[in-house]
């Protein structure tokens, strides 16, 4: 356990989600939460308290859609798929994230030494 | 509309939450499983594996909650659920629910009750349009009887032309008239008004019309509008009234309309009539008289206007015709007047009297609720275990909280609903109370208004309550349990709040001791005033054979109604056990609205005094022997005073104290003066001064003496009679068969105010009786509540500290040592209670400074008993867990 664990804040992870859901295509809760654990290099793990109220948030506001079905080693497991509108949400929320990640990076650059 | 559609979704959520639950379950063992299989895929072995999976999920049944917080309503459902487990939890400790809702319940009920008469009283806004526009104006001056003295109609006339921020002036002027009926004849209490008074007072009918400007002059036919009151209790409601012609002072008034309910200031009337009714007040007397003053004026405030300004005015226009009209204002006597907002003049007299009732009922609140505050505490050190098994299965310190409120709303809700039990009894009492001191008492009621207030203060009192209770910051109930939940001590800072209520407890019983002690014995000096009279077997009654009216339009009557009265007397007399019977008006310990100006032979004022006024009153010979008036000086009134004779008086004690200092006042001669004379039958000629009767309490036992001179009954016109009978036992027995006498002679006659001596000293005391009682009620019950208070602590702190007693006891402390150690710990409280609780009572004092009588506010009696009362209540308090300290085995405590 050499790399330090971060904790996940509920709107970074509603964006992390939408997109894996973007990538991988409709997915269950586990592998959601693999997909996230195994892109962060596990400096982040979801427990099922942060992760199942986060799917239900999106599903509520109509951001992805939920439906059970045979997983891929016939298990029944509940699939959840990007709808239209998370696609937009999802580009929205990609590109604000993207501005304000370069602004914070503006302010946190080394300074130059103004004469 | 994110927001709108996640609502939608969670109050959908709140019906199929548990349909949905299966799912969610199914979903997380499906994610559970798959975790397991793939780390057996890593090669684990199959437990290993689940515990490792179970690890990583942060627990099932939290992440359960998590969701099910996010699907739902979780405000509403946990409330939902918190309250039905509060019900759960209060019906399991019967005990301290009942206690614990009946101590609020005494509480919630006195402040429901007293603020629904506060409000009825004093802070509902009037029945009448835009009624905080209306304005009252009090014309006064110095010496006896002169707090209203009310104003002549050229007076009115003055302001109507001079104050311009007056949008209307209207005159009201009481009156009395006889209704006749088919039951016989009822005097009513009425007033006679100008057309403008009900657009001025902005009240409309019910029925019918009102009056107008078309109403006023001598050439307006005499009409009537009934007010509710005197609707219902006359005329029963009768709808078909409007249009009638009913028979008032002998002469057919057509009644125009019902009045809208509403209070009346002065005194509550049965009907108003326009002014052609009374032949008086279409008289130049009346019209012209500046000094014959029996109007009261109210006033509208013209829009935009300030009372301010309104006082301005009226100041200057007061100032000019005080110049203009030099001698109708004796410069000695101060007029003045003053512009009182209408809805704070019906509350006057009771406002001091409601505030502190209200203040009084207050504390017993605050003691009541400290006292539930104190059982919550040690009952929340009890259930410390119980919080710390929910702690560790997962309840925040927010839903702890939460639970807390829901049993406390629970319990305060249960005492607001015993409350308004016990309010509603009491609101009839305290009705009764406050018709004694306000026009506005038949407002009083239980409404929606007051009920919100009593849920308000349930709501605040429950809430208090919760908040008392110590909770750990989240997190930190890690610490409790390492404490063990059964160390009971609740810790040094809960210990000193608990005390600090106990004082407080203490220290407002104290005040409230002070204030019922104060006000018991005020009423107790008030029912030893002597009235004046040496017996109480004295039967008075007020029999009118004519009217003002009447008479002064038919002098020559005089003589027949003299003779009737004479005819009464006679025949009274005669009946067994009567042993005497006098004539004359108006009757004794009543006082008489007629007030003169009064001047004495050879005696000039000296600069700046005021010209001395006395009530004018009649008698005939027996009056004085029959009323038990002792004659001071002089004699009695004799047959031989009859019209054309000698004019003579006897005076009573104030007025030869304030006209003959130091001087004998027999056969002095005095006479009535000022302008009001020219219209009245009452002479101005000089008359011989042959008694000085002792004085009798005429304004009520707590009221100064005022100056009176009797004149001979035979002597002058009979403007009123009535009889006062005397008995040589049980006069009350003597009431129907005088009665009955009189009805016979004058069928049509209205007889009045028969009281008994008893009746009438017990008409000045029972206000202040109901008063005391009511305070010594809640100063008893603050007591005990307060004793229950710290004897409940110090058991508590004994229960606490059994062992550490128990080690004291087994190296050797004797059990009366223990004792005494509780019995300090006791004595601290009480002691600092009481001296806060004196310096409070000793500020409260003043406050009620007005409603004493006979007692100084720091009357040391009072306070030395309540110090006792209080001491030796809590110390009996304090020595029943003293004594459980000291039983303590110190065998039995060192082994558990």
């Amino acid at each position: 356990m050499a790399a330090e664990k971060l904790d996940v804040k509920q709107g970074t992870l509603a964006l992390m989600i939408l997109k894996t859901l973007e990538v991988l295509g409709p997915l269950h809760g586990y592998g959601v939460a693999r997909r996230i654990e195994e892109t962060s290099k596990d400096r982040l793990t979801l427990n099922y308290g942060t992760l199942y109220p986060a799917l239900l948030k999106l599903e509520q506001e109509g951001f992805i859609a939920a439906e059970w079905r045979p997983s891929e080693n016939n298990r029944r497991a509940k699939f959840y798929s990007l709808t239209a509108a998370g696609r937009k949400q999802l580009a929205r929320e990609a590109r604000d994230w993207h501005r304000t990640a370069d602004l914070i990076a503006a302010f946190l650059a080394p300074k130059r030494e103004t004469p | 509309m994110k927001e709108l559609r996640i609502l939608l979704a969670r109050i959908a959520g709140l019906f199929t939450g548990h349909r949905a639950d299966p799912d969610l379950q199914d979903e997380l063992q499906s994610h559970l499983d798959m975790e397991t299989a793939e780390y057996i895929r890593r090669g684990m072995d199959p437990a290993e594996a689940r515990r490792k999976a179970l690890m990583a999920s942060g627990g099932m049944a939290q992440a359960a909650e998590a969701v099910r917080d996010q699907r739902g309503l979780p405000a509403v459902e946990s409330m939902v659920a918190d309250v039905r487990y509060a019900f759960r939890t209060l019906r399991h400790s019967p005990a301290f629910t009942a206690v614990v809702a009946l101590t609020l319940a005494l509480g919630i009920g006195a402040n429901t009750a007293i603020f629904s008469v506060v409000r009825g009283v004093l802070l509902k806004p009037l029945p009448h349009q835009e009624g905080h526009r209306l304005v009252y104006l009090r014309h006064s001056t110095d010496g006896p009887a002169g707090e209203n003295i009310r104003f002549s109609v050229p007076e009115v006339r003055d302001f109507r032309t001079g104050a311009a921020s007056f949008g209307g002036v209207a005159e009201f002027s009481p009156w009395t008239l006889t209704l006749e009926s088919r039951d016989g004849a009822v005097r009513l209490s009425a007033g006679l008004v100008t057309g403008n008074y009900f657009e001025v007072m902005g009240l409309g009918p019910i029925l019918g019309r009102v009056t107008n400007a078309s109403d006023d002059g001598p050439g307006a036919a005499p009409v009537a509008v009934l007010t509710h009151d005197g609707w219902m209790k006359r005329f029963g409601g009768d709808s078909g009234i409007v249009g009638r012609r009913v028979r008032f002072d002998g002469r057919p008034v057509t009644v125009i309309g019902v009045l809208q309910p509403a209070p009346f200031f002065p005194r509550q009337v049965e009907a108003l009539f326009n002014m052609v009714v009374s032949s008086h007040h279409m008289s130049s007397l009346m019209v012209e008289g500046r000094t014959h003053r029996m109007t009261e004026m109210v006033a509208r405030l013209a829009p935009g206007a300030t009372l301010e300004r309104a006082m301005s005015e009226v100041a200057t226009v007061s100032a000019r015709i005080q110049k203009e009209y030099a001698a109708a204002y004796d410069a000695g006597s101060n007029h003045r007047i003053a512009v009182i907002p209408f809805h704070e003049v019906m509350g006057e007299r009771a406002r001091l009297t409601l505030w502190l009732l209200m203040g009084a009922a207050a504390f017993v609140m605050i003691i009541s609720a400290a006292n539930v505050a104190n059982l919550t505490l040690m009952r929340g050190v009890r259930r410390r275990h119980e919080l710390v098994v929910r702690a560790a299965l997962g309840a925040g310190v927010a839903r702890l909280r939460r639970l807390l409120l829901a049993e406390n709303l629970l319990l305060a809700f249960l005492g607001a609903m015993l409350g308004v039990l016990m309010a509603m009894g009491g609101v009839k009492l305290l009705t009764s109370l406050a018709a004694r001191y306000s026009p506005r008492a038949a407002e009083i009621r239980l409404d929606g208004v007051v009920l919100s207030f009593t849920m308000a203060l349930s709501a605040a009192i429950a809430l208090l309550l919760s908040f008392l209770a110590t909770l750990p910051r989240e997190g930190g109930f890690a610490a409790w349990i390492a404490a063990g939940a059964n160390r009971m001590s609740g810790g040094l800072s809960k210990q000193r709040l608990q005390r600090g209520l106990v004082v407080l407890q203490i220290g407002v019983s104290v005040v409230l001791l002070a204030g019922a002690g104060l006000l018991t014995r005020t009423m107790l000096r008030l029912s030893e005033v002597e009235t004046g009279l040496d017996t109480e077997q004295v039967l008075t009654m007020q029999v009118t054979l004519l009217t003002p009216t009447e008479i002064l339009s038919n002098p020559a009557a005089d003589a027949g109604a003299k003779a009737r009265y004479a005819q009464m007397r006679d025949e009274i007399a005669a009946v067994p056990g009567v042993i005497g019977v006098g004539i004359g008006s108006p009757m004794p310990l009543r006082s008489s609205e007629v007030r003169f100006e009064v001047k004495a032979e050879g005696k000039a004022l000296a600069a700046g005094e005021a010209v001395p006024r006395a009530e004018v009153r009649t008698a005939n010979p027996d009056f004085f022997r029959a009323a038990g008036i002792p004659l001071l000086q002089g004699r009695p009134f004799a047959d031989t005073d009859v019209p054309g004779g000698v004019r003579v008086v006897i005076v009573n004690q104030a007025f030869a104290a304030r006209l003959f200092p130091n001087e004998d006042p027999i056969g002095r001669r005095i006479a009535w003066t000022g302008d009001v004379l020219r219209f009245t039958p009452i002479s101005g000629d000089w008359r011989t001064i042959v008694g000085v009767a002792g004085n009798t309490q005429d304004a009520g036992l707590d009221a100064a003496p005022r100056p009176a001179v009797f004149m001979p009954f035979a002597q002058e016109l009979a403007l009123g009679g009535g009889f006062v009978i005397r008995a040589d036992s049980n006069v009350a027995a003597l009431t129907a068969g005088a009665t009955r006498i009189v009805r016979r002679i004058a069928p049509a006659t209205p007889i009045e105010n028969v009281f008994t001596v008893a009746q009438l000293k017990e008409q000045s005391v029972s206000p202040r009786r109901l008063n005391a009682a009511l305070i010594s009620s809640f100063g008893l019950l603050a007591v005990l509540v307060a004793a229950v208070g710290i004897a409940g602590v110090l058991a508590f702190s004994v229960s606490a500290r059994t062992g550490e007693i128990g080690i004291r006891m087994s190296l050797g402390a004797g059990s009366g040592r223990v004792q005494r150690m509780i019995l300090k710990e006791g004595g601290v409280l009480l002691a600092i209670g009481l001296a806060l609780g004196i310096v409070g009572a000793f500020f409260g004092a003043q406050v009620i400074r007005g409603l004493l009588f006979g007692v100084t506010p720091n009357d040391p009696a009072t306070f030395i008993g309540v110090a006792v009362v209080m001491g030796t209540v809590g110390t009996v308090a304090c020595w029943i867990p003293a004594l459980r300290a000291a039983r303590i085995d110190p065998a039995v405590t060192m082994r558990s």
